[in-house]
Formats: structure tokens, C-alpha cells, sequence
């Protein structure tokens, strides 16, 4: 790939700011109450964006196998918190199983696409694995947002008709898999219209990438292609393992959603806020 | 030898954040029993069937179907001895001809789908045109859902029903149908909440929860 993308000047930059003008203006002439949020959310791009620059050019010239997976893992770490936040679920009940779905979930299309898709002999090469890594991962991140909080909000709205599916005598599993399907559906839809409209609409961010990289479209278009197979395989496995590791510790011995996982201001006055005993074993009655 | 009770509860105590709903309730329901609960509302009726189903863990006591202990192991055994009609049934989304296969998909009631040959006539008994079965389930009126949810639980052919004011919404012709087909049904062993005259002279027992401490 020829490397000959046009640098652009610190000031050049700055001057591009001006640009903000215009949605800042409108804002404001609208009153629209983001105002202040906008700007904390420029201020937090360009501070983020050049840590991650400068980090970034640390770790690509170092190019060590270890930070490279360390960085990875950070990424992960980071898109696991925000998953749980973007929910509004309790931390401690998802952090682990969503961490593991997310590695197993960015990972393994990872690997695919720079091992048998790209064939390079360093499968953790830096300028490969940490960009495409963080495509894979932030698509799995949007997709697991609209899947977990689907899955447990659909049932918790609709739990009487998840609780009869049990006294007609449904296993946990069969009793969620309409809603498991529902929420994999949600999750995938984003993916699947991005997938029918690529190239119609507009241009995606990794073949434009390439373009301005120097590569001739058609090696642009190859890498979109490879990145869309690794996204959409990424965010099914992610979500379909999210709801499957998280399931075992949200859902009580008898197939009862624990309501107390939701955060306080979306918790609904209808949930039965059974008390229970002071010492709760397998059972609740005395033998 | 006596068989064993269809429903025992000792003891039973609910609370709801840190109120008691039932407090210390007991009674045993044999074999083919059909009993009525009535009270006024709040006093825990529906919170009894919810507490056979393990919909709610109570605070104390202990519930035994068929002689079985129920715990969040057995469960999902003893559900498949019983059926459940809400009174105001959620069965799901689609129509009402699929929802009434649904339950044939389990595990639980594979060996069960040659019932299904039923509806017809059950659809007929409980008055109910057929075509209703291609409907969709939300644009039924709330007495048909109460019906279709009354058949799917005659399809499971359990030896426990559980009824929640389940013909709160129907009139009395229906309501009558329903007694009748139940009444049909010897082996049956029913438990229903209701305040509705018809029910309490089809009953063979009446108990009445007078709230938090409860009499029979």
C-alpha cells in the first residue's frame, strides 16, 4: 500500500474548529439545552483523540505483541463499562460475562481477518490488529447496548407473559428464547441495513481509510468487504454470548428475574419485591 | 391407602418489602378437590397460586404438590403438574391458533401434542367460534383470551388447575361452560380465586382469606 496521505498542520486543524460554529449557533438560536454538553463532548474527542495518537505512535513503534493485546484489552475493559452504563444495569452482575462475550466476540473475527483474510505472518501487528480491533469492538459495543437492554427490558415488561410460558412448563431456556431472539434481531438489524446500503449511501470509514491511505478502490473495497464479515460475525457472537453468560446470574434458581439488576430510576413499581428469607438456600421451605 | 394431598401449604408467610401479605397460612387440597379462594382484594389471594407456581419465594412455610417438597430445584418439575390461567392472561404475541400450540414445543409436553386434536371441541364447549384461532391474539376481547387461556390449560391435561378470577371477564352463559367442562373433569383437581356466585356453588370447598392473618 502506498503511503501517501496528505498531513494536516496543527493550525489547519484548529481553523477546521470553526466549522463547530455552525451546529454551536443553531443550538443556541434554537435553545436546544446541549449546549453545554457539545462542548464538553468536543473537548472530549480532541483530548481523547490525541492521547490515543500519541499512545498510539508509542505502541506501533514499539509494536510488542503484549501491549498490543494489553491496549486491546483496555479497549475492552472500556467498551464493557460503557455497555453496562448505556443499559442502566447494575455493574457487578454483567462486568464479567460482558467482558469475556467481548473478547470472545472481537477476538475470533479479529484473528480470522488479519490471520486467513490478510495472511500476515504477525497476527498481532499493531497497525493491523488495534484499528480494526477497535471497528470490530465498537460495532460490538452499539450491538450489545441495544441487545442486553432488549433482552432484560422486554422481559421485565412483559413478565407475565414470560412467567406463563413457565407454568406451561417451559425450561428457562425455552422460556427465553422468543425474547433472546427478539433482542439478537434488534441487536443485528443496525449491521444488516448498514450491509444492503454499503457503497449506495455512502462511502464506510474503513474502505475511505484505504482510499485516502493511497490503495486503489478495488483493495478498498476488499477490506470493507472483509471488515463488514468481521463486524457482523463480532456483534452476533458478542451479543448472543452477552445473553447467554449473563443469564446465569440475573434469573434465580427458580427461573425469576432478579429486578434488583436494573438501576434504581428504571426500576417499575409493578416488579414483585417479594421479601425473602433471612437465610436463602436452594429452597425456601423447611425440611 | 389415602393418596397424597394435590396441594399442601404450611406455614405459608409472604411479605412485600417488609409488609405481610400472608401470614402463617395453611390448608390441604386432595385429590380432584374443587376449591375456591375468596377474600377482598389484597388479602393474598393471587399471591397463594403465584407461591404454588414459585412465582413468589415466600418469607416461610413450606408448599407441597403431589407430596413433593417445592424448591428451586423441583420446580420446574412440579409446574408441569399444574396449569395456570391469569386473570388477565399474557400469552404471548401472534395468533391465537399458534399460542395454543406453543406449550406443545417444550420439552415438558412434547408426549402431549396428540391433544391438540381437542380444540375443536373445546373451542365449541367453551363457546368459541373457530375462527378465532386465526386472529391474532391482541385483537381478542379480554372474556376470548380468558378462553383460549382456560384451553390451553385443559390441553396439558395436568391434574392441578390453577384459576385466577379467570372468567372475570366473561359472561354467564361462558362462565357456566366453563364450570361445566371442569366439573366434567373428576380427576381434576382445582384451586380457583373468585368472587363470583356461580364459582363458589360449583365449589366443593370455600376457603376465605381475611388478609395478612388468614382463616379457613
Amino acid at each position: 500500500m502506498i503511503m501517501n496521505i496528505t498531513d494536516i498542520s496543527p493550525w489547519n486543524l484548529a481553523a477546521g474548529y470553526i466549522l463547530f460554529t455552525i451546529p454551536l449557533g443553531i443550538i443556541l438560536w434554537l435553545h436546544v439545552p446541549m449546549f453545554t454538553q457539545t462542548i464538553v463532548s468536543i473537548l472530549r474527542m480532541t483530548v481523547q483523540l490525541l492521547f490515543v495518537g500519541f499512545y498510539l505512535q508509542v505502541i506501533f513503534r514499539l509494536n510488542n505483541p503484549w501491549l498490543n493485546c494489553a491496549w486491546l484489552l483496555v479497549m475492552i475493559g472500556v467498551a464493557d463499562i460503557s455497555i453496562i452504563r448505556g443499559c442502566g444495569l447494575k455493574m457487578m452482575k454483567f462486568v464479567l460475562p460482558l467482558f469475556v462475550a467481548l473478547i470472545v466476540g472481537t477476538s475470533l473475527p479479529l484473528l480470522s481477518f488479519i490471520g486467513p483474510v490478510l495472511k500476515l505472518p504477525n497476527l498481532l501487528e499493531a497497525q493491523y490488529v488495534i484499528p480494526i480491533g477497535g471497528m470490530i469492538l465498537g460495532n460490538c459495543l452499539r450491538a450489545d447496548i441495544i441487545g442486553i437492554n432488549n433482552f432484560y427490558v422486554s422481559i421485565r415488561k412483559a413478565e407475565k407473559s414470560y412467567l406463563n410460558s413457565l407454568a406451561q412448563g417451559a425450561r428457562l431456556r425455552e422460556a427465553l428464547r422468543p425474547f433472546t431472539g427478539d433482542a439478537f434481531q434488534a441487536a443485528l438489524m443496525p449491521t444488516v441495513a448498514t450491509m444492503a446500503t454499503i457503497g449506495l449511501v455512502a462511502l464506510p470509514g474503513m474502505m475511505t481509510g484505504v482510499i485516502l491511505g493511497g490503495a486503489n478502490p478495488v483493495t478498498a473495497i476488499k477490506y470493507q468487504i472483509a471488515i463488514m464479515i468481521a463486524i457482523f460475525s463480532g456483534t452476533s457472537i458478542t451479543v448472543f454470548m452477552a445473553i447467554l453468560l449473563t443469564v446465569k446470574n440475573n434469573f434465580n434458581t427458580y427461573g425469576l428475574l432478579d429486578h434488583s439488576i436494573f438501576k434504581k430510576q428504571k426500576r417499575r413499581s409493578k416488579a414483585p419485591d417479594f421479601e425473602l428469607p433471612p437465610k436463602q438456600g436452594e429452597g425456601f421451605a423447611q425440611k | 391407602m389415602k393418596p397424597a394431598p394435590a396441594i399442601e401449604i404450611n406455614d405459608l408467610s409472604v411479605r412485600f418489602d417488609g409488609k405481610t401479605v400472608i401470614d402463617t397460612f395453611s390448608m390441604c387440597i386432595e385429590p380432584g378437590e374443587k376449591v375456591i379462594i375468596t377474600g377482598k382484594s389484597g388479602s393474598g389471594k393471587s399471591t397463594i397460586l403465584r407461591s404454588i407456581l414459585g412465582f413468589i419465594i415466600p418469607y416461610k412455610g413450606a408448599i407441597r404438590i403431589e407430596n413433593e417438597l417445592l424448591t428451586g430445584k423441583s420446580v420446574w418439575k412440579l409446574r408441569t403438574c399444574m396449569a395456570y390461567v391469569a386473570q388477565e392472561p399474557e400469552l404471548g404475541t401472534g395468533l391465537a391458533g399458534d399460542i395454543l400450540s406453543r406449550p406443545f414445543s417444550y420439552r415438558a409436553n412434547l408426549h402431549l401434542k396428540g391433544s391438540f386434536d381437542n380444540v375443536p371441541e373445546l373451542m365449541e364447549r367453551l363457546l368459541l367460534p373457530n375462527e378465532i384461532l386465526n386472529k391474532d391474539i391482541a385483537a381478542l376481547s379480554g372474556g376470548e383470551k380468558q378462553r383460549i387461556a382456560i384451553i390451553c390449560a385443559i390441553l396439558l391435561d395436568r391434574g392441578i388447575i390453577l384459576l385466577d378470577e379467570a372468567s372475570s371477564a366473561l359472561d354467564k352463559a361462558a362462565t357456566l361452560a366453563i364450570l361445566e367442562l371442569l366439573d366434567s373433569k373428576k380427576m381434576l383437581t382445582v384451586l380457583s380465586v373468585s368472587h363470583d356466585d356461580k364459582w363458589l356453588s360449583f365449589s366443593d370447598r370455600i376457603i376465605e382469606l381475611r388478609g395478612g392473618s388468614t382463616g379457613i
